[in-house]
Formats: C-alpha cells, structure tokens, sequence
C-alpha cells in the first residue's frame, strides 16, 4: 500500500516525467566506476558488487522529520542513560524496571565492564535505528534499535552527488536538506570524546562487506583508517604506527567490528582484526571507543521491548516515537497471547540479525507453527513476538517500470556534545513484492531519502 | 614532510604508481613490437618478452597482442591491472577520486578481454593507455603534495628506471631520474641518502632504500 499522494509527491512525478529515462543508467555506472561497494561472500567466494539502487527517492517532510528527530533524540539520549547506568548503579534494575534476568541472558552484556564509565560517558555515539511507516495509524514505529556498529550512511552520501549532477532539475526545484555534513557530525563526536590523540577509523580490512564505507567515513570526517596491525598498544596507550617507524597517540577509534574481535587479550583469542591490549588502554580511559564495548545489551530484541520504559525512567517523559507492539514468551500473559495468535504475528529470534531468523505467522505451515511453538516454551527468553506491521510501500522504478516495494528508513542518530539526527538516512526496499525483509543481505536495495519543506 | 600514514598505504601508493607505470610502458613496447611484426621483424615479440625473462610464442601480429596481454606468463597485463586496482582500493582516501574512477575503469577493460573469445584488439590498448594518461593527469592536476602522492611518484619512477635498465637506455637520462628519486627520498626522510656506487646494482640499492623509508 502507498501512502497517500501530496502536492510535492505530485511535484516530484511532474519533473520526473520530464526527465531523460535513460540516464538512470548512469547511477550504477557511477556505483561500478567508484566501487561504491558491499560486499558478499557466497559459497565461499568473495563477490564485490554495488547495492541496487532506485532513483525513486523517498520524500519526507520537514515537519514530517522534525518529530522523527524528537523522537529518536529522545530515544538515543534514554537508551545512552541506560547503557551508562546498567553499567555502572544498575538502578534500573534494582527498580524493577527491567527483570535482571533479561540483562543477564542478553548476549551483548558484558560483565566485565561493570564499573567502567567511558570517556564523557557517551556510549552510542553512532547509532542507526530502523523505522517503518504504519499504513493504518500512519504513525512511523520503531523496529530495531542498532547501536553497536551500524552501516549504510555513506550509500545515500555517495549517490547525492551524482543525483544532483544527473537530475538537478529536482534540487533547484525543491528545497531539500543537504546532506554532506554526516561525516562532520562524526569528526564532532570523535573530537568529543577523544581522550588526547589522532582520530582513526578501525576496519577490519579490505575484505569486509562495509568496506568503501569505512574508507569514504575515514577520508570524509579525517580520521585515518588503519586495520589492527597498524595500530600498537604500548604501556596502555594507543598508538598508530606511521609508515616511518614513528609511533602517534591515538584519542578515538570509531571501530567498525564487533566487540568480540575487537581485543584478542580479551574476548576471542583467535581474532586476527583486532588489537591486542586495546581493552586494557581503553579500560584505563586512555582511549575512546566509538561506540562503547557492551552496547549490544541494547540491540537486544528483548531489550527493544524495554525502551520505552527507558524513556520514561529516565527522561520521565512519554515516548515519541512508539515500539511496534511487541510480547516476551518471557511473561505468562504475552506467551498466552503469542501461543494464541501466532499465525498473525511476527516471530524474531533476539540472537540475529540481517533480517535472518525472523518468522512471518501468515507464512507458516501449521506443524511449522507447532514446532515453533514448542522452541519458544523451551527457550522463552530466546523469542519475541511483533504484531505484523503493514508498513508502507515506496514506489520503485525497476526494469522500466513503476512497482511498490515494502521501504523501511535507518536513521542515523550521532551523539557528541549533542545528540543530532542527520537530515537523511538509508530507505532500503525489499528484492520483491510483497517482501517485509529489507535487508542488504536479503537481497534489497536502497533509495535516497529527501527531507525538504513544503 | 609530514603525513600520518599506514605502511599499508604507503606501500600500496608505492605499488600503484609501479603498476600503472608497468603497465603503460610494457604497452607501448607492445605497440612497437606489433608494429614491427606485421612486416619487419616476426620475432620483435619474442626479443621483447626476453627482456621479462618470458619465452612468448605466438603466430601473427594479432595473436602476439593476445598472447602479450592474457597469456599464462608473469607479464599478463590482466593482472597487473587487477593488482593497480587493489593497491587503488586500498588506498582510495589518497587518491584522486577521478583517478580513481579511471583505475577502477581499467580493470573492467582488463576484464572483459579476460572473459571474451575474442582476441585482444589494438583498440583496447590505445583505450588503456588514455586512461592511464588521465590517471597520471588527474594526480599532477593535485594543487598540494603529500607523502601519499610522492609514494605514488616514487613508484612510477623506480618503475621507470627499472624498465631503463632493461631496455639498456642511455645512463644520462636514468642518472636525471634517479636524481629526483633522490630529492623524493630526501622530502620524505631526510635522513635517508641513497648513494649508488658504480658496481653496485642500482634496482637493489633502490630496493634497501625503500625498506628503510618504509618500515614495516
């Protein structure tokens, strides 16, 4: 279902009709010729290719946008107390709020850092939360919260540019927000929190699905992009080896790898893309991790439920932004509910990711319900139930034709002295009609997003 | 001249500027050697893949241009272009984003002569050979130097002066060369002096340099 046309989607259709057709082609010749990149491996093989792209933008509002932005400044700053507060006092905890049994059993919580409290004591510095827009309330509802290592802002970064070159019908037409300063509301939250030192962007290397974007953020908000061996650790410090023999301190590290691999000292011995001794330099607050070791407590779908509750512990303020509606088998009552209404519900298993691991009721044989009702009574803590959100189709032109694709909307939320939502964000639409999963890994493709005034 | 920069890096600068060198000159001693087979000297191929300690055999001008750019020998321009296009992706941040472009570009021409039947075309050359032009163009267009482009510079260079010295090429000119290795080598530590005595081999004199301008 598309969501009802206004004067500046009309607009929009108006110079689009107008425009030469056949210079689409040019976006992925642009995409091929600048490797703008993600990268897969498939039966073994690694495959390099651009993400598919539709010149299609979604448009939003400004008026539309500027309450997405209360509301995810909202959600972010509660969701940094949080992480801040389970771990230092856990009051959080001690009242109730959230069962200690969740936190204990979410796999990104981390004991060991119980105590420690980050330079600033910021803790989701970057943060990309998913969005859909509810075509029966017409509200946008919140689905993931992502604040350990999110991906996908250098993708509409990148195609700006060309879509200005090709089509600059459209922008002198419309007044749409620029863009270009994400890599700047990075560089800001990187000197924030920088303990003395150069910034560096941490990739795991050249191989990595993400890579173009830890290149282009590197180059874009001047940090240096090193991967593990080019970064030493010496009486707890970092450092960054120069090509010259020279060792440079080293203040911030946006790390674009995950807490396990980050610290072979530490976490997995076998890491071969991490730092050896980086936890100890960080521990003794003389390096800053972008974003904080042990947020994945807060990625954790069981968590999600909680955030709203967050909200209003530690803001004392009502949600702006609401959850999808979401049950724990977890309490007595939501596993009645979910035993009850599976075939409308979304089952998701808080372990994965990528849109893997997520079940559609309506989909289901039913011994397929039945044996998955019997995982969740087994292992409750491992499941949560979502009414099935009917979010929004976005219009894409594919094969030379208008279709409808299921679009959800990451927003990228960074956080320094202030927390700022970016004037853009990765519209991903699904492979196929009908598709709810709109993963790269799943095969989707993603737009540009316009947030412009009326 | 200061540049905070990965070995990584520097060594892939190094490397880019080596290949794209390599591979330009290689290809315009092909173009004469093509030139010379079609009716001067049948076997101008096989004196030239000589100098690369390459035993090519091929049957005409065409098949030599084939067997010169995707044969089975340590000279294959196909991969050559596939590394300059790895050192390129590895130190993208570094380069001109239009230079860039046009290495990525190389690599799709490499490609799809790798894949087609078809043999390799004169056209396909001249292709490679202007878009190396406009790499090297759009790097000198570049208003302030860094380390990183001076890593770039140094590689075409050593490249050059070894190709020089394959081609027994007049020492006069390879001196004017080596003397703006030096001045590189000097802006980039100044402690480092390369001295080249007469008995010495210069490519492995060149080499220990390196090494101690880049640490690894």
């Amino acid at each position: 279902m598309l969501e009802k046309s206004t004067d500046i989607h009309d607009k929009f259709w108006e110079i689009f009709s107008n425009q030469n057709r056949q210079k689409i082609d040019e976006f992925k010749s642009y995409m091929d010729k600048f490797a703008v990149n993600f990268n897969l491996y498939k039966d073994g093989n690694f495959i390099e290719q651009s993400l598919p792209f539709d010149v299609i933008p979604r448009i939003i509002s400004k008026q539309e946008f500027e309450k997405i932005e209360k509301g995810l400044i909202q959600r972010v700053t509660a969701l940094n107390l949080f992480l801040e507060d389970l771990y230092t006092e856990a009051k959080i905890v001690k009242d109730g709020v959230i069962p200690q049994e969740f936190i204990d059993s979410a796999s990104g919580y981390l004991k060991e850092f119980v105590g420690f409290s980050p330079s600033k004591k910021v803790r989701a510095h970057i943060n990309g939360i998913d969005l859909v827009k509810d075509s029966k309330t017409n509200e946008w509802v919140i689905l993931e919260d992502n604040l350990r290592v999110p991906s996908g802002a250098s993708y509409p970064l990148s195609i700006r540019d060309t879509y200005r070159k090709i089509y600059p019908d459209f922008f002198e037409n419309f007044k749409i927000e620029p863009i270009k300063n994400y890599p700047q509301m990075i560089a800001e939250a990187m000197n924030y929190v920088n303990t003395g030192g150069i910034n560096v962007v941490l990739t795991p290397g050249r191989f990595n699905s993400a890579y173009y974007e830890h290149s282009y953020l590197a180059q874009k908000s001047g940090a240096h992009l090193v991967r593990a061996h080019e970064l030493i650790v010496i009486d707890k410090k970092v450092y960054f080896k120069n090509y010259n023999g020279k060792n440079i301190l080293v203040g911030a590290i946006y790390r674009r790898l995950d807490d396990e691999f980050i610290d072979p000292n530490f976490f997995n011995p076998d890491s071969l893309i991490g730092v050896p001794g980086l936890i100890d330099a960080y521990l003794n607050g003389n390096v800053a991790l972008m974003n904080a070791v042990g947020n994945g407590v807060a990625d954790d779908k069981g968590i999600y439920y909680f955030v709203p509750k967050m909200i209003q512990y530690y803001l004392n303020e009502e949600p702006i932004l609401q959850n999808a509606p979401t049950y724990l088998p977890y309490f007595e009552k939501d596993m009645e509910y979910i035993m009850s209404n599976m075939e409308k519900l979304v089952i998701k298993d808080v372990a994965e990711a990528g849109g893997y691991g997520v079940l559609f009721g309506h989909s289901m044989s039913a011994l397929q319900i039945e044996d998955l009702k019997m995982m969740i009574k087994a292992s409750p803590r491992r499941f949560i139930a979502q009414e099935l959100i009917e979010f929004y189709d976005e219009q894409c032109y594919i094969n030379k034709e208008l279709v409808n694709r299921k679009a959800d909307f990451r927003a990228y939320v960074v956080v320094g002295e202030e927390v700022k939502v970016w004037n853009c964000g990765l519209t991903r639409y699904a492979l196929d009609e009908g598709n709810y999963l709109v993963n790269s890994s799943q095969g989707g493709g993603f737009k540009d997003t316009w947030v412009m005034e009326l | 001249m200061k540049q905070i920069l990965t070995t990584n890096v520097a060594t892939s600068m190094y490397w880019l500027g080596r290949y794209l060198e390599r591979i330009e000159s290689t290809l315009y001693e092909i173009n004469k050697a093509y030139d010379k087979i079609i009716d001067v000297d049948k076997d101008a191929g096989v004196k030239l893949y000589k100098k690369f300690y390459v035993d090519l055999e091929y049957t005409n001008a065409n098949d030599f241009l084939d067997k010169a750019i995707k044969g089975e020998h340590s000279g294959n321009l196909i991969h050559l272009l596939k590394s300059a296009r790895e050192n390129a992706i590895i130190s993208r941040e570094y380069i001109e984003q239009a230079a860039f472009g046009e290495i990525i570009e190389l690599n799709e021409i490499a490609q799809r002569v790798s894949r087609g039947s078809e043999k390799v075309d004169y056209n396909d050359i001249d292709s490679i050979l202007s878009l190396i032009s406009e790499i090297w163009g759009a790097q000198t267009r570049r208003g302030h130097r860094k380390a990183s482009d001076y890593f770039l510079k140094l590689g075409k260079l050593i490249e050059e002066v070894d190709f020089r010295l394959r081609f027994g090429r007049d020492a006069k000119t390879t001196e004017i060369i080596l003397d703006e290795i030096r001045t590189i080598f000097k802006l980039l530590n100044p402690e480092l002096e390369i001295k080249i005595s007469e008995n010495e081999n210069i490519m492995e004199c060149l080499y220990k340099e390196m090494d101690k301008l880049i640490i690894v």
